[in-house]
């Protein structure tokens, strides 16, 4: 099954407004200027304790029935999916290995089969819900602030 | 009635009483829910005016109170630009000014 584009890109252009006021106040670059019904991406820079700069690009196809695919890329969005281009403190896949990237699951090659992609908007544990695009970024932020070198 | 996050009423705050004891500081407390501020959200229970001696964990319990963070199996972090605040010190030893904007960060639980 799968999301009507125009009803994604409205989502996600909705969701945006909330992503977009916390990413400014925490000092990341969020660039939707791609964003379209052909591109359902936008990249969100991140910076680890060191400053050292990170670029995650959010393909949100389907959302929000289904999460984003959170992938790093680099600066020039060309080389992706590395570990090099990823923080440490990710799955060594590499990936982000969280309920709201669709990457973790076990229909992109990711490791959790135990989880079913409609679900990903509910709590990991006893944890606060993942459920919007301003909570993976905050959610992110958090982790990647924390975190020293790379994955690879 | 809203309160300030020390418990005196807003209204008195906004007429400009005088206050006894350590200055205050008016902060505002982006969060992924939302702004927390003098004004936003317009039926939060509380404001973010602390006094300057106030630990940051009082103003991270009071911004997760405004946003009903309930969850505590969740990190939740005070940033203010790339500085991540340790809860235990004070507005003051961060030489925080007023209508400083500061982030919550709210992180889920780990797979």
């Amino acid at each position: 099954m799968s999301v009507p584009v125009s009803l994604s890109l409205e989502t996600v252009r909705c969701e945006l407004a909330a992503a977009t006021a916390y990413a400014a106040a925490a000092g990341l670059e969020l660039d939707a200027s791609e964003l379209s019904e052909n591109t359902l991406q936008f990249h969100v820079v991140f910076w680890n304790m060191q400053r050292k700069r990170f670029t995650a690009e959010f393909d949100c196809r389907d959302y929000s029935m289904y999460p984003p695919t959170i992938e790093f890329v680099d600066a020039t969005r060309t080389l992706r999916g590395t570990p090099a281009l990823y923080p440490a403190g990710f799955h060594g896949m590499p990936c982000v290995c969280a309920r709201y990237n669709r990457k973790a699951y076990t229909e992109r090659g990711g490791p959790h089969g135990d989880w079913r992609l409609v679900d990903w908007q509910l709590p990991t544990g006893n944890g606060v819900a993942i459920d919007s695009l301003a909570m993976i970024l905050s959610d992110l932020h958090s982790k990647i602030s924390q975190s020293a070198g790379r994955l690879g | 009635m809203t309160t300030t996050a020390h418990g005196a009423d807003a209204s008195q705050d906004e007429a400009g009483d005088e206050r006894h004891g350590p200055p205050h500081v008016q902060l505002q407390v982006q969060t992924p829910r939302g702004l927390w501020s003098m004004t936003e959200p317009e039926e939060a229970p509380r404001r973010p005016d602390y006094p300057i001696s106030t630990k940051i964990q009082v103003v991270i319990d009071d911004a997760r109170t405004v946003f009903k963070f309930v969850e505590n199996d969740t990190k939740y972090t005070l940033f203010l630009g790339g500085e991540m605040l340790a809860p235990e010190r004070t507005l003051a030893s961060y030489h925080i000014a007023p209508d400083a904007l500061l982030v919550l960060s709210v992180q889920g639980g780990n797979a």
